[in-house]
């Protein structure tokens, strides 16, 4: 499967100056790791030590489901966005 | 009714045909709770206040620091050490005579947080972390009183608007919460989005325009970009899964 994801704007510097990358996978969690090994300067920036998503990013994926953490194994379809939102709290 | 001085005051945004005098006194009317007074809570309350909301009701625990006089702009030098709430009252008081300006000066948790919002018709997260949005928004939700959510980091922001057993809440949005960190901040990006959540308190009360519901607006300030993202209730959401569908959206 292909799907597109899309990054934060700050992060493009690790992606090439890329918002919108190209990747394989069946699974978010498949996307994403297709997504570090294209870049990884990623990898430290989006996953924990047990190769969970950390907890400052959702992943929203076209028709709504979101994975998050340990909650990756959300089926992909092709031409599925997966956008990967940064979450922020400051007031 | 509006007093001749109110008319007056107001003439511009009467002027405007969905507002008009019958829109002013449903603000006049208001009652606004708006939840932290610092980034985001300055450009909510001024704007809010100028408005001529009847009654706004701000919450903070802070004193004024050096540090926060790039973004906060309701405080000044003179009011280093000063609590937040007092010194905001001053100032809202100063710009606005004929509202209410109630300010309460505590840190608001679980076991306060329905107690400060009941009874209001508008809730602003104008919120430094996460935790106590989610937990406003679950206040929001059980007393089914609209929350207008925002946040900012550097020269990011987003913002949506809630409307409990109709739209998305913040629970269906976020699905983790990072920790609370200190933030870096660019003073305009809480004046930008700041902005925005006062004219979806307007709007909601004034019963205007398209609310930004079931949509999580996005400011790129780097980029100079506003994106939307696609927000829809999550039916197994543990904060508002229980209340009726009344919108599938």
């Amino acid at each position: 499967m292909s799907a597109e994801v899309k990054v934060a704007s700050y992060l493009t510097q690790y992606t090439g100056g890329k918002e919108i990358i190209k990747v394989e996978g069946k699974s978010v969690r498949e996307c994403l790791h297709n997504l570090v090994q294209k870049f990884p300067a990623l990898q430290k920036l989006l996953f924990d030590k047990n190769n969970n998503l950390l907890a400052y990013f959702n992943v929203f994926v076209t028709g709504g489901a979101v994975a998050f953490t340990d909650k990756l194994d959300i089926s992909v379809k092709d031409g599925d966005t997966l956008t990967l939102l940064f979450i922020i709290g400051g007031g | 009714m509006l007093t001749p001085e109110e008319k007056q005051r107001y003439d511009r945004q009467i002027m405007i045909p969905s507002i008009g005098e019958t829109g002013q006194e449903k603000l006049k009317k208001a009652r606004v709770v708006i939840a932290g007074s610092g980034g985001l809570g300055s450009p909510i309350s001024l704007y809010l206040a100028a408005a001529g909301i009847g009654t706004l009701r701000i919450i903070d625990n802070d004193k004024v620091e050096l540090s926060n006089l790039n973004r906060q702009i309701l405080y000044w030098e003179k009011d280093i050490g000063k609590y937040k709430t007092d010194s905001a009252e001053i100032k809202l008081r100063q710009l606005n005579k004929n509202i209410t300006v109630e300010t309460i000066n505590t840190t608001i948790d679980e076991s306060n947080v329905s107690e400060l919002v009941a009874g209001f018709d508008v809730i602003v997260d104008a919120m430094d972390n996460l935790p106590t949005r989610f937990l406003l928004n679950k206040a929001a939700v059980e007393h089914q009183i609209p929350f207008i959510h925002g946040a900012v980091s550097g020269l990011d922001g987003r913002a949506m608007t809630v409307i409990p057993g109709k739209t998305a809440c913040l629970q269906c949005l976020y699905h983790s919460v990072p920790p609370k960190a200190k933030f870096p901040v660019l003073g305009t990006t809480p004046a930008i989005i700041g902005s925005i959540q006062a004219t979806e308190v307007i709007k909601y009360l004034t019963g205007i325009g398209t609310l930004l519901t079931n949509r999580l607006l996005m400011y790129d300030g780097l980029n100079m970009e506003f994106t939307e993202l696609q927000v829809a209730r999550f039916k197994d959401c543990e904060c508002c899964g229980k209340l009726k569908l009344e919108d599938k959206t």
